[in-house]
């Protein structure tokens, strides 16, 4: 730059305004005006993890503060535990006497009013039916009709088995166990007739929903099934990468919410509200480890807050839940719809079924891997739009273009 | 459109697959093109593929037709791979909005008049009668015809329609003559992206839409763009989430009411390039190859050939495919037809993906690392 310009330009940037501008408060503000008000984490597009994220470089700029940790908890933003009464009428314990192999199964439950559905939920490996307490409670919001059913499944949550038994994560028996909640549940309730139910299952439970659809043991009663971000190609293809992400997260926590502060920092789940819901439930405290120290002098266990699902013991199964699945979701029956964080998800079968019109599928690029927990207000609007287009009410067709046309109306 | 011109299905940003495309059909403006809709998405080249589309249709307006794919969408793109495309190669969405602006005033819908029930013979063939649809590899030569039937039979009836002395299975009250009209050989052809609207009952209603906006979630606009021909009977719930399902019986009675051979139409996948369904009433065309760079389907082109001593000329014939049992029947009368085919004459040319170099496509994204 010559001298002239450089004074030029000094003389132009004196008479402009002076105004502080913090680009932090800017872009805390911005996205507060759009989202409601405790959806407020994924403020930074600027994620490694979103799929959007191919669309463009992120320049680093000094005000960014791009590379900087957050310093200490930011304002407003608390990690405080939301208990699941919140969301649920109630928890049921359900067990078949008759079958004293059979595990207590631990379900949260707010039921269907009148003839309104059942949204019947299953979470993924390593998650809990906490998971879905948000978006249940977004789709009730919509649908007041609606019920919420979800489960802990075995190994994880509130569910217990029978003292002694090996763990059998297989998919024939987590399916076996979602229909015998189901059943158990509708006796307990005394319900007349079973519900008619929406299957939705994230991750591993969209590989439990999947195969208990195809079974078509729900006979009727089953008017669709949602598979939320898991595709049988990409899911293999993760599973070798599996070991490296369970090492580098942390074996356990100093308290709860630092679990849940960890959730959220590492973007694990992208929705504090649904980070404070969902973590605690994953999460144990392990009493025994901290007494069996101080019994042997050493120093107290530091994190005593353990994960309640040893999900590197789960190995064996991983392959069982996700061989097969692209076939299945094609062929059982009910209407079908997949939810991704990424176009970049589906596997060739997949592939072409979509553009062939086998299914419906909608993508959430801004979504996480747990898409219902990150983005529980929209999740909920395709559910429920999905239900209403598999009511079994009769189809009522659309009135002819000439009739609208004679109504004066546009179309 | 009174020329006859090469109809296509799907592009899907495959931009060397278009360019053997052109190659197969022959190159613009010498030939004419008819573009079924989703240029864009999924392929990597959305960009180069669309704006070459549209410099042909600038250029030629009368040798180019484009209507719109329910991928020519706002909210499609954004999540299907073109805004990404644009972003990546420009820095910003400026493309991609003024893109976006250009498929607003796409047509949804576009009428093939005069078409021949004779092919012209490609380049070796030698002309061959009663050939009524011809599957042609890349290089235009003929692979198999299949032959109108009736003149095969070798009765000598031999009418202008390819009237043949067909009777009803016993009981089912057709008579000699009412099953017997083999379609409407020189009606027009619709060609649409996706297929009919519960809606719309005639083409002209079409016009009537208001179409210069972005594709609405339901309505005939949604409609036309997003539903799909199945085995049912009348409409169904599509299973996209978007548009409907339609029967044979509603393409035999659209068809009929609006003088039309055939509808040709996209959007569906189909392994082998093209697919004709309801004894041949409805073609879907697909010409990306290989789709997504991994389907492993093959691609083709439908031509069809002018009517020669036609000019254009609209034969208000009312085709009367299927008319006597209204499709009640359709079931029983036609499975016995067997491999009967009808309306005008259909060149399939079948190509497969250009060689593709892997320059210009983007870095493959890392997988999730948490999938369980």
């Amino acid at each position: 730059m010559s001298d002239l310009q450089k004074a030029w330009a000094k003389n132009r940037l004196g008479t402009m305004p002076v105004e502080t501008f913090d680009e932090r408060e800017e872009e805390e503000m911005g996205t507060v005006s759009e989202l409601p008000e405790h959806f407020d984490d994924d403020s930074s597009s600027a994620s490694s993890a979103s799929s959007a994220s191919s669309t463009g470089t992120i320049i680093p700029s000094p005000s960014q503060n791009l590379f900087a940790r957050p310093q200490g908890v930011p304002r407003g933003r608390t990690f405080q535990p939301i208990p699941w009464t919140t969301y649920f009428e109630r928890e049921l314990f359900l067990h078949d006497e008759t079958l004293p192999q059979s595990p207590t199964t631990h379900a949260y439950l707010t039921s269907p009013v009148g003839k309104g559905p059942l949204f019947v939920m299953h979470h993924g490996g390593g998650s809990s039916g906490l998971s879905f307490a948000v978006v249940g409670d977004q789709i009730r919001k919509r649908l007041p009709s609606a019920g919420v059913f979800s489960l802990d499944a075995r190994g994880h949550g509130s569910t217990t088995i029978p003292e002694g038994q090996a763990l059998d994560l297989s998919l024939e028996t987590l399916a076996d166990d979602l229909l015998t909640a189901l059943r158990l549940t509708q006796r307990e309730m005394k319900w007349a007739e079973p519900p008619p139910v929406i299957l939705v299952g994230h991750s591993m439970g969209g590989a439990v929903v999947t195969e208990l659809a195809r079974s078509g043991r729900l006979g009727s009663a089953l008017l669709g099934y949602a598979v939320l971000d898991v595709v049988e190609g990409s899911a293999i293809d993760a599973l070798q990468h599996m070991h490296t992400y369970l090492s580098t997260r942390p074996t356990g926590f100093q308290t709860l919410e630092t679990g849940i502060e960890w959730h959220t920092r590492s973007r694990t789940i992208r929705n504090s509200v649904s980070a404070r819901t969902s973590v605690p439930s994953l999460l144990t405290l392990e009493k025994n480890a901290e007494e069996e120290g101080k019994a042997e002098g050493k120093p107290a266990d530091a994190r005593p807050w353990k994960w309640r699902t040893d999900l590197a013991a789960t190995q064996p199964y991983w392959e069982n839940w996700f061989v097969g699945l692209s076939a299945k979701f094609l062929a059982a029956k009910g209407g079908k719809l997949l939810l991704l964080a990424g176009t970049d998800r589906l596997d060739t079968e997949l592939t072409i079924g979509q553009m062939q019109g086998k299914y419906n599928l909608q993508v959430f690029p801004e979504a996480g891997h747990f898409i219902h927990e990150d983005l529980p207000e929209k999740i909920a609007v395709s559910l429920v739009d999905f239900h209403r287009r598999n009511d079994r009410t009769a189809l009522v067709l659309p009135p002819k273009v000439s009739d609208l046309l004679k109504q004066g109306k546009k179309v | 459109m009174f020329i006859f011109p090469q109809i296509c299905g799907d592009i899907h940003g495959q931009f060397h697959d278009l360019m053997e495309l052109f190659r197969v059909g022959g190159n613009p403006p010498d030939t004419n093109y008819l573009f079924m809709g989703d240029f864009v998405d999924r392929g990597f080249y959305s960009l180069e593929s669309f704006l070459l589309l549209l410099c042909l249709k600038v250029r030629y307006p009368d040798r180019m037709t484009l209507i719109r794919g329910n991928h020519e969408s706002r909210q499609i793109t954004t999540v299907y791979g073109f805004y990404d495309e644009c972003l990546r190669k420009y820095g910003s969405a400026n493309v991609w909005r003024y893109c976006c602006d250009v498929f607003d005033y796409l047509a949804l819908g576009a009428i093939v008049l005069g078409a021949s029930n004779t092919l012209e013979p490609t380049n070796e063939a030698a002309p061959r009668e009663d050939v009524e649809i011809e599957v042609c590899n890349a290089d235009g030569d003929a692979i198999s015809h299949f032959g109108r039937r009736g003149k095969t039979g070798g009765n000598g009836q031999g009418s202008p329609n390819g009237r043949t002395d067909q009777t009803g299975p016993p009981g089912s009250g057709a008579s000699g003559s009412s099953g017997g009209t083999a379609g409407n050989p020189v009606g027009a052809v619709l060609c649409v992206h996706g297929g009919l609207s519960p809606l719309i009952d005639t083409v002209d209603k079409i016009r009537l839409l208001d179409r210069k906006q972005e594709v609405p979630h339901e309505g005939a606009m949604c409609d036309l763009l997003w539903s799909d021909p199945d085995e049912i009977d009348g409409w169904g719930l599509s299973p996209r989430g978007a548009g409907f399902l339609f029967g044979a019986d509603i393409v035999k009675m659209f068809n009929h009411r609006n003088d039309l051979s055939l509808i040709a139409r996209a959007h569906q996948l189909v392994m082998e390039g093209f697919k004709e369904m309801f004894d041949a009433s409805i073609v879907t065309v697909w010409s990306a190859p290989n789709y997504c760079y991994r389907c492993g389907n093959v691609a083709a082109v439908l031509e069809l050939s002018e009517d020669p001593g036609g000019q254009g000329f609209f034969a208000r014939s009312n085709g009367d495919v299927g008319r006597s049992d209204g499709g009640v029947s359709r079931g029983v009368l036609l499975d016995s037809d067997g491999s009967s085919k009808r309306g005008p004459a259909r060149r399939y040319r079948v190509f497969q993906a250009a060689p593709q170099d892997s320059r210009g496509m983007p870095a493959k994204k890392p997988v999730a690392d948490y999938f369980l």
